[in-house]
């Protein structure tokens, strides 16, 4: 939820709930993937850590909010595209955790509706 | 393993499949056994709840996202009764008559496709929205376009009783898409064709395949029990889509070998594109797909669409995070968007293979040109969004994550393909092609001209496997019109085939 919180800053503040079912629908994103991606994805987060302790000395959750944001912006451009990659899913998957809750939907002002043509002009 | 015999079985129900299956269902009148194997579940009307997290898992193969071998590219096609038919927005273009030539099949004539994709344009009810069911987000792009000297035409659909949720690739609530899954497959089965979901063809060998029935714990249950099957038959046409068709093959025993099989893959790669209103506009009430613009094909090799996206596809296809991409996502009812699709080459090294537990591997590699039209196509949707009205974008390759009004002038600049990294961005795919490809010459074809795989009497594609190169248009009917004619070659062929 630490690294979400830097992805979504709104993730940091969902309720009881709102977590469980981040957790659950990240879940069930990464167990639906081959085990060969879900075993890149694990390896990724451990490089992660590491490659946070290279830069700044500390591992990613104990980092400041302005170095755990350095250091996301330095994997969304990095020089090898495998970690470019690597965050890309990280980062679909905070997404999905958090725009993928229904909940979330009249905050974003996204309420859609099955007739959606009797609200289209008037 | 349970024994089934049928004269003609097809593989896949969605436009290719389930067009050979209503086009072969009169045979059963004669007494000709017909299967429709489908991998997906048939769902029932209440599990269509227009949740994106909860439809992508119930209708897409990886949840809509399956990525290509080097993670650059996501691939979006569905599972279920009426495959990608249940989750595409039911544009239905025929295929320009430049493009066949281009295609160069010897014996695939305009004329005959044009016959038979009209025959499809009235029969699934393809026809074009009238004024009042466009909504802000398409009719700002018909504006922008035309205020900009821009070639731009409306999208014909094939809905029937639209009531506007735009939820159409989340598959349609309201039953109004004119699929596969409500026009040709209950036609094909009230006609005696056996349509089986919930059923994974493992792998075809010799006049026979093997399957596997295993339901969800959603949708219909299959209409056999579950368990593994040997399912033996006169003729098989494979119509699984252009990942699954070749994965298929490539894991089947055939008695041929078949060198271009997975091969000239093409995806017409997309980025979706939005720009932000300073006001609410309609986009995500009414239909979602109403125009595109085909000006730049010829000289830039791109395609530019308008589209409506949920949160999460969209939070996904934004670039970056944190603040301004939550500030850009909490304003969701000012967005205009806009899909951009490259004309891509088919090169043989951009192909399906299969990897030791037979699932497929796709291998995409961007060319130079690809890229260019990709960083290209983002410049050219940024002077439409500001012609719209919008007060500022987010492009991709954008060297910043808004590029504001005042800023319009300064595009060459602040979009350029430095900024456009591959693994950076998200590009996405759900016009897959290739892989079975039609042609003349085994070496560099799979099929003839009529969807029969090169020296196997009995073997058929019917998909958009078969396409030699890209469509460069959206390419539901001409899988149809395609599978239209591999059904009358079966049709033919069939009394010569051996029983099963």
């Amino acid at each position: 939820m630490c690294v979400a919180g830097c992805i979504v800053p709104a993730a940091a503040d969902l309720d009881a709930e709102g977590r469980s079912r981040f957790i659950a629908i990240v879940g069930k994103a990464l167990s639906d993937r081959p085990r060969s991606i879900q075993r890149q994805f694990g390896l990724f987060l451990g490089l992660m850590r590491w490659l946070a302790l290279l830069r700044f000395g500390a591992p990613f959750d104990r980092l400041s909010p302005a170095n755990q944001d350095a250091m996301l912006r330095w994997l969304l451009d990095a020089p090898l595209a495998k970690l470019r990659g690597g965050f890309w899913g990280l980062r679909a998957l905070a997404f999905m955790g958090y725009y993928g809750q229904t909940e979330v939907w009249p905050s974003l002002r996204y309420t859609p509706t099955f007739n959606g043509n009797e609200l289209l002009y008037g | 393993m349970v024994e089934r015999s049928f004269d003609v079985v097809i593989v896949g129900s969605g436009a290719g499949g389930g067009t050979v299956a209503k086009e072969l269902a009169p045979l059963c009148r004669e007494g000709v056994r017909i299967a429709v194997l489908e991998w997906g579940p048939k769902l029932k009307e209440e599990e269509f709840t227009g949740r994106e997290a909860e439809m992508a898992e119930k209708l897409y193969f990886d949840n809509g996202g399956f990525l290509t071998r080097d993670r650059a590219m996501t691939l979006a096609f569905a599972r279920a009764y009426g495959g990608s038919t249940v989750v595409y927005t039911g544009t239905s273009l025929p295929l320009p008559e430049e493009v066949l030539s281009r295609w160069g099949v010897p014996g695939l004539e305009h004329a005959d496709l044009q016959r038979r994709s009209e025959k499809y344009l009235t029969e699934n009810n393809v026809h074009l929205l009238d004024e009042d069911r466009i909504n802000d987000n398409n009719r700002l792009f018909l504006e922008a376009c035309r205020k900009l000297g821009y070639r731009v035409e409306q999208f014909p659909v094939n809905v029937k009783g639209c009531r506007g949720s735009g939820l159409c690739n989340l598959g349609c609530p309201n039953a109004a898409k004119q699929g596969t899954h409500r026009v040709q497959l209950p036609a094909a089965e009230a006609a005696g064709v056996e349509v089986i979901t919930n059923c994974k063809v493992e792998r075809i060998g010799g006049r026979e395949c093997v399957v596997t029935v295993t339901n969800p714990p959603f949708g219909e249950p299959s209409c056999w029990p579950q368990g593994r099957y040997r399912i033996r038959a006169r003729a098989i046409v494979v119509a699984a889509g252009a990942v699954n068709s070749p994965a298929l093959l490539l894991r089947s025993r055939l008695p041929v070998r078949l060198p271009a099989l997975g091969r000239y893959f093409t995806a017409h790669p997309a980025l979706i594109l939005v720009g932000e209103h300073d006001r609410p506009i309609t986009n995500f009430y009414g239909h979602p797909k109403s125009y595109y613009c085909d000006h730049f094909v010829e000289s830039a090799k791109f395609l530019l669409e308008t589209c409506m996206y949920f949160p999460f596809t969209t939070a996904k296809n934004l670039i970056g995070f944190g603040a301004e991409h939550a500030e850009m996502m909490a304003r969701m009812d000012r967005m205009q968007m806009i899909l951009v699709l490259a004309v891509d080459p088919a090169l043989a090294e951009n192909r399906v293979t299969v990897d030791s537990a037979g699932d497929p591997v796709v291998y995409y590699r961007f060319t130079d040109e690809v890229l260019d039209a990709l960083v290209e196509s983002q410049r050219v949707a940024a002077r439409i969004f500001f012609a719209a009205g919008c007060r500022r974008v987010h492009a991709p390759a954008g060297t910043g994550f808004f590029i504001g009004a005042d800023e319009a002038h300064r595009l060459e600049e602040l979009i350029n393909r430095e900024a456009f990294k591959l693994g950076k961005v998200s590009i996405s795919s759900a016009h897959l092609m290739g892989g079975c490809r039609m042609g003349t010459d085994p070496a560099t074809s799979v099929t003839d001209a009529w969807g029969q795989v090169h020296g196997v009497p009995w073997l058929f594609v019917a998909d958009a496997s078969l396409f030699p190169m890209c469509s460069e248009i959206n390419p539901y009917i001409t899988i149809m019109a395609l599978a239209d004619r591999v059904a009358e070659r079966v049709r033919m062929r069939l009394p010569e085939l051996p029983a099963a």
